[in-house]
């Protein structure tokens, strides 16, 4: 996306030659290599849309899903919210933590999967809701919760 | 009542370009430019179509307003940001039925006479953005985006933009900033986006659902989307019931249709044996309403004037189960973390409130809490830079008159009783 | 002008004013603290709450944000108001939940806005009964200390970073109550103005490094009003010393200068003072005496030499050192020049001519013009002229940037014009033709000049700015030209060598600088007297002092800074250094401004005119009265008191002088050198330990394909042959020099004895 002659009080270098309404979308595609941004990355990103790597650190420490340190090679979003909350999403959290041995937003040890905690997934319908790389998950029961362990652990 | 919004929706997925072209679709881009652009406005506001993104300002109206003689370029977005707690029709509309979201972006767009429009995908619904981006290449095949649009002479270029979370980029001033790239806080509300918006240029900003009700007024006229209404309430409306209710689901139902409808007779009412102790009518941000106000028409004036908002219909039910106590903790903690830090009544008195909240639910709660909680509003709500903070302490300040018993019980009993009776959710 | 009320009082206000500006204008006070003048309304921190009366009986009485809503003729308003005032105490509370209290231990203790505001507003108790949350502090370099714990919030510090400033290496992270400004990684804040933010943050987060090294509390400071001597600005400040040391420089509004802000350089640069090598003890021949004796061994010299004598004042010396020392010489029947390079003699006349004549806009009116051509480094020669510039860039000025780097400014020029230090001022010609001759064609590779031409003939308010070092008098003639071509919209600006260049050049007789060096090379003179200057260590005449001063009978030097002038002294006379004494300097708008002496050391030195007016008086020559020299240079000017703004002496026309023509006599070698400088290079701020850490390495820099045709290698060391002798230096390879050209710093062409535009030799090493 190409950014417009925009009238605003803008920094006057950015309307020499910056693209900064392309930034999340350069985030996210450099994210896709490897899951998470490293300050490579990041310095990546300035260098494609002429910001500095710190006004990119500005935006990608905004987002929830630009992510600054390591994850798994899948991760599982667990909503948190009010419908969730009240259908035991917390217990699910715990569960999570326990099983896999790992706190939320570490790296399993097999490198399968980070989960974290997330804001209302908008699957309040399935709740408790989860996201796991963008498939959506619920209502999580036990018997799903079982074989949603097994299968992050079969998954290489 | 007829069902207008979702009937092209199906498990077995979204329709392509012919099968909606099949089932109706893009009928109404004719009768659009046959109207003009002023035309489809006036139809617009005589359907009496209200803004389904949380506000209800009048759609036709904010059309008119913008001025047929804005600056150019203008723009158009799509509020699809959708991420208020108990909300997840856009989801629906989205992942169900894309075409009729290119459609409604055709016509809106040619209402506005803008050449450039937007569609602003909130990161998690990154999927159903892919399949909307596939609706758009095949609709740009077809003809009908890119330049003189089935030879209308009308020009247009529509784009998604997947965001990378946040509950604020749904604001919209806070949305054009994060689709320039800037950080994604509100922006004053003077200038107004509809005169300066992206790139200081007009920009009209509307959500997914009023958007998709447009084709079908075109297509069928003001009267007939006005009569699908009830109780007062014009056209059709897509309400989300979830929390403790037996079957969770989202439902179109006339405007106007009562809680207690849409609780039990599509929801399924409270699971066995419980009771319903309250329910938010309208999403995360609206006040909550007691069980005796279950019979709430669930249109915007009336909702308003039970004490809560309409929001965005998505009603969220609590049973005897729910500590009301905790799931306004839960609530508060919420915005306490997505609260973007701009200002400070936000961003420090949100996190005070949870505090106190957290302080009761653990049994640390003191005896003047409850007025400091009400303070804690009076001082956060009026004085925030936009309508986060507002819309965050409503059901705080609410919960402490419909659930005022359950807090005092926390205070009495030094901490949750739910918790002490081992039913804790 | 119309008004309205706060609290009964009329407070008057400007078309689009909000109602906190107007306020605070007269002088009325309303809490805030993101609102700030230069930066404007933000709205963010909630302070500014006050109550506005309805205007309809019926109506209820509203609580806006002042900062936020429009004043307007008849509007009530009460700062007073209990609702306000409970808005105020809720946000102070809010702020405080998470600010960890360390007042006692924190620099800003006693001028803390936040502290102010504190007390100001109440509530006087804490009840916030959670954890506070906690950050990692960066480190941002030798200059600014970092403590976000303190932090409200306010967004002052990246507003004016990135938005006034224009850096980019300082942002908002993160969001909700976690906000933190910072860098993406540790490392020194790259802007020339980042000490500003010590000023503008209203609490501790960002403080003065340098200050804290050798902290005193503010209320135990000694200050008087002073005149940074960095540059020929002239910005006003306010040091800070204590016990016999200067400790800290602020910012000391002046309407029309620096306003709101100082450069670092003017920040940080006077560590000088405390320089480990500052000259303090009198020496004659190598050996330490006490003052009387070097005085003594002064006037011996002087007496004996008879009319054999010579004096060199300077541009970074005040107007009365360099009349007085003038006075002297001339009575004694001797030669004096007030610069060492007759280069920058010249071209610095001849711009104090070109500004007497066109005159020039303060740094304020600067920011008005709507084109802007710059031809030269800005930044490294009069930073806050480059701020000035900036606020231009804001407000949708084009900049154009003629230089042989691409400076800092040349980041945010709409054209970004590099050449060789030679082909500036056939530019500015080619410029001027363009203009004054709308039918000249231009050739293709002129496509950047053409269009910087169209924008300056059609702009309003074109504003011209030289930078006398390095565009020589035959540059410094053609940019005026170029004025006179656009016509009488068209502003002009010299940033003239040093904080005094505007009054040594009126000082000096044209031509004393040649003279007096051919004097001393030829041996006729026999005893040479310095102030403040150092001609040995000078890029283009350096190597020819060096060699002369050898004929000399003896060498006496005054100075508050070491140099090889100072080293090479027979007889040395430590100096006070500015802030230890009193002076004028006149800046480069032809502004008189006084200084005044902050502080006194437990052994004070003289100032260098106590100095010449001691050396006067015992040589019997009635030139003694530092005031009478200033008052016979200035007729009927009332000289300023410090703490005032200064008088602009009104343009005197004199004579039009012939443009000087470009030489390139001897010219050896085939690399043109260009002047790498930075915005910490000055003759007093190159000994301020902190800000000269941040100095770029000294390498010999040149453009890609020029390295490419010369066959060098990105590792390469080089030699450099010059008039002087030769040097070593390693190779950078950067895209931003001008072909042909060779960047080199200063010291390194003082060693090869050769100036900017000059030529040299290069070979890469083996
Ligand atoms: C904190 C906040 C979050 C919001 N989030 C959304 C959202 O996710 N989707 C949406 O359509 N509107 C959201 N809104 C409302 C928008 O600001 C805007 O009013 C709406 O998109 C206008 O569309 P409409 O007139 O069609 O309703 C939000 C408002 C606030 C204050
Ligand atoms: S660091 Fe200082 S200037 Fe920046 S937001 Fe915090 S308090 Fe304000
Ligand atoms: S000064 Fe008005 S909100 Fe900060």
């Amino acid at each position: 996306m190409a950014e417009q002659p925009n009238q605003n009080d803008i920094h006057p270098t950015e309307r020499i030659k910056k693209d900064r309404a392309a930034i999340v979308e350069v985030m996210m595609e450099l994210q896709a290599k490897r899951g998470f941004l490293d300050d490579q990355d990041v310095i990546e990103a300035a260098r494609r849309t002429g910001l500095s790597p710190t006004e990119v650190e500005e935006l990608a420490s905004f987002y929830t899903l630009i992510y600054r340190r390591p994850v798994g090679r899948r991760v599982l979003l667990v909503c948190d919210s009010v419908c969730c909350a009240m259908n035991g999403s917390e217990r699910l959290l715990n569960t999570l933590e326990r099983r896999l041995g790992i706190a939320l937003g570490e790296v399993s040890r097999d490198g399968a999967v980070t989960v974290l905690p997330s804001i209302c997934l908008g699957l309040c319908d399935r709740a408790p809701a989860a996201l796991l790389n963008g498939e959506a998950l619920g209502p999580l029961d036990d018997a799903r919760l079982d074989a949603l362990l097994l299968e992050l652990k079969r998954s290489r | 009542m007829e069902v207008v919004l979702t009937p092209r929706i199906t498990p077995a997925g979204p329709l392509g370009l012919e099968a909606y072209r099949v089932a109706g679709g893009y009928t109404s881009l004719e009768a659009a430019f046959d109207l003009k652009p002023d035309g489809v406005i006036d139809v617009v506001e005589a359907a009496q179509l209200r803004g389904r993104g949380g506000a209800g300002f009048p759609c036709g109206l904010k059309w008119r307003l913008r001025g047929s003689d804005a600056p150019k370029p203008r723009y158009l977005i799509c509020n699809l940001d959708e991420s208020e707690p108990g909300t997840f029709k856009d989801r629906v509309l989205l992942y169900g039925d894309p075409h009729q979201l290119v459609e409604s972006m055709i016509i809106a767009a040619y209402a506005l006479q803008v050449q450039r429009a937007f569609i602003f995908v909130r990161g998690e619904y990154a999927q159903g953005a892919s399949g909307l981006t596939t609706a758009i290449a095949e609709a740009e095949h077809a003809g009908l985006l890119g330049d003189n649009i089935a030879g209308s002479g009308f020009d247009l270029r529509l784009e998604v933009h997947v965001s990378a979370g946040r509950y604020i980029c749904g604001e919209e001033s806070a949305l054009v900033n994060a689709l320039e790239g800037r950080r994604p806080n509100p922006r004053p509300r003077m200038p107004r986006i509809s005169a300066q918006g992206l790139w200081g240029q007009p920009t009209t900003v509307n959500n997914v659902e009023t958007l998709v009700n447009v084709p079908h007024i075109l297509r069928n006229g003001a009267e007939w989307f006005r009569n699908l209404g009830i109780h007062g309430g014009t056209g059709p409306k897509l309400y989300g019931i979830s929390g403790k209710v037996d079957r969770p689901c989202l439902v179109e139902r006339s405007m106007g249709s009562t809680a207690r409808e849409l609780i039990y007779e599509h929801a399924g009412g409270p699971q066995a044996q419980r009771q319903i102790i309250g329910f938010m009518p309208g999403g995360a941000s609206t006040p909550f309403l007691g069980p005796d106000q279950l019979d709430v028409v669930m249109d915007f004036e009336a909702v308003a004037q039970a004490g809560s908002r309409l929001g965005t219909g998505a009603i969220i039910v609590l049973d005897d189960l729910s500590c009301p106590v905790a799931v306004v903790l839960n609530l508060m903690q919420f915005f306490a973390r997505e609260s973007c830090g701009f200002c400070t009544p936000c961003r420090d008195g949100l996190p005070y409130a949870a505090q106190i909240l957290s302080d009761i639910v653990a049994g640390r709660g003191h005896v003047g809490d409850l007025l400091l909680l009400e303070e804690l509003c009076e001082k956060i709500a009026p004085y925030s830079f936009c309508a986060f903070a507002p819309g965050a302490t409503m059901p705080l300040q609410s919960s402490l008159r419909v659930f005022r018993d359950h807090f005092e019980q926390h205070l009495a009993e030094g901490g949750c009783p739910y918790a002490n009776r081992g039913q804790r959710p | 002008m119309t008004a309205f009320e706060i609290d009964a009082r009329q407070v008057p206000f400007n078309n689009g004013d909000n109602i906190l500006k107007a306020a605070l204008n007269a002088g009325v006070e309303i809490p805030h603290f993101c609102y700030h003048h230069a930066l404007g309304s933000l709205g963010a921190c909630r302070l500014c709450a006050v109550e506005v009366k309805p205007e309809q009986p019926e109506q209820r009485p509203r609580v806006v944000m002042a900062c936020m809503e429009p004043a307007r003729a008849g509007l009530k308003v009460s700062v007073a108001a209990p609702a306000a005032l409970r808005a105020r105490q809720g946000v102070i509370e809010f702020l405080m939940t998470n600010h960890p209290h360390d007042c006692p231990v924190c620099d800003e203790g006693g001028e803390c806005h936040l502290q102010d505001m504190t007390v100001a507003c109440g509530p006087p108790y804490r009840r916030y009964r959670g954890r506070k949350r906690t950050f990692i502090n960066q480190d941002l370099g030798p200059l600014v200390h970092h403590e976000m714990n303190r932090c409200i919030t306010c967004y002052r510090c990246t507003r004016y970073y990135q938005q006034y400033a224009l850096g980019t290496d300082l942002g908002a992270m993160r969001l909700r109550n976690e906000v933190y400004f910072g860098r993406f990684q540790d490392g020194p804040l790259e802007s020339p103005f980042a000490g500003n933010l010590v000023e503008v943050c209203p609490t501790g987060v960002f403080t003065d490094k340098v200050f804290r090294s050798r902290f005193a509390r503010v209320w135990d400071l000694d200050t008087a009003p002073s005149i940074c001597p960095h540059c020929s600005v002239g910005c006003n400040t306010l040091p800070g010393a204590r016990l016999g040391t200067l400790r800290r420089v602020r910012n000391r509004d002046h309407a029309e200068l620096n306003r709101w802000f100082l450069c670092d350089r003017g920040r940080f640069g006077h560590q000088y003072t405390e320089h480990p090598e500052r000259p303090w003890q009198a020496r004659v021949r190598g050996q330490t005496v006490n003052y009387s004796d070097a005085l003594g061994a002064a006037l011996d010299q002087l007496q004996r030499a008879g009319a054999a004598v010579a004096g060199v004042g300077s541009p970074r010396e005040d107007l009365e050192s360099n009349a007085l020392l003038q006075r002297l010489i001339i009575r004694h029947g001797g030669f004096f020049a007030a610069f060492t390079d007759p280069g920058i003699e010249a071209a610095t006349a001849h711009a104090v001519r070109y500004i007497n004549r066109m005159g020039t806009p303060t740094l304020a009116a600067m920011e008005h013009a709507d084109a802007i051509l710059v031809a030269g480094e800005l930044t490294a020669v009069a930073p806050m002229m480059d701020l000035g510039v900036r606020q231009a860039s804001r407000n949708k000025a084009k900049v154009g940037v003629i230089h042989h780097v691409a400076d800092p400014l040349a980041t945010l020029a709409d054209y970004d014009i590099r050449l060789a230090p030679r082909q500036t001022s056939v530019a500015l010609k080619r410029l001027q033709g363009m203009i004054a001759t709308t039918a000249e064609q231009s050739s293709g590779d002129e496509h950047g000049l053409a269009q910087l031409a169209a924008t300056l003939m059609h702009a309003q308010h074109p504003l011209l700015i030289g930078v006398v070092e390095t565009l020589g008098a035959y540059g410094v003639a053609a940019l005026a030209k170029l004025a006179q071509s656009l016509g009488g919209q068209a502003a002009l600006a010299y940033a003239l060598p040093g904080p005094n260049a505007y009054g040594a050049a009126i000082v000096n007789e044209d031509g004393a600088t040649q003279k007096v060096l051919e004097a001393v090379e030829t041996g006729k003179v026999r005893c040479l007297v310095v102030t403040a200057a150092d001609p040995l260590g000078d890029t283009r005449t350096g190597w020819r002092w060096r060699e002369a001063v050898g004929r000399l009978d003896s060498l006496i030097v005054m100075d508050c800074v070491d140099s090889a002038t100072v080293r090479a002294a027979d007889i040395l006379i430590p100096t006070a250094a500015w802030a230890e004494r009193s002076g004028y300097f006149i800046n480069y708008e032809g502004r008189v401004q006084c200084f005044d002496r902050v502080f006194e050391r437990d052994k004070p030195l003289p100032a260098s005119v106590a100095v010449i007016a001691d050396l006067a008086n015992a040589l019997d020559l009635g030139a003694g009265e530092p005031r009478v020299a200033i008052a016979d240079l200035l007729p009927g000017i009332a000289l300023p008191l410090a703490g005032e703004p200064g008088i602009r002496l009104t343009p005197r026309v004199r004579l039009d002088v012939p443009p000087p023509i470009e030489s390139v006599a001897g010219a050896t070698g085939h690399w043109q050198v260009g002047l790498a400088s930075w915005y910490g290079d000055d003759p007093l701020a190159d000994h301020a330990a902190a800000l000269s850490s941040l100095a770029p390495a000294s390498t010999a820099t040149i453009a890609p394909d020029t390295a490419r045709i010369a066959e060098l290698a990105t590792d390469a060391r080089v030699m450099l042959r010059g008039p002087a002798g030769s040097l070593p230096l390693p190779l950078c390879i950067d895209a931003n020099v001008a072909e042909d050209t060779v960047a080199l710093p200063r010291s390194a062409m003082c060693q090869i004895g050769v100036g900017h535009g000059g030529y040299v030799e290069l070979e890469a090493m083996p």
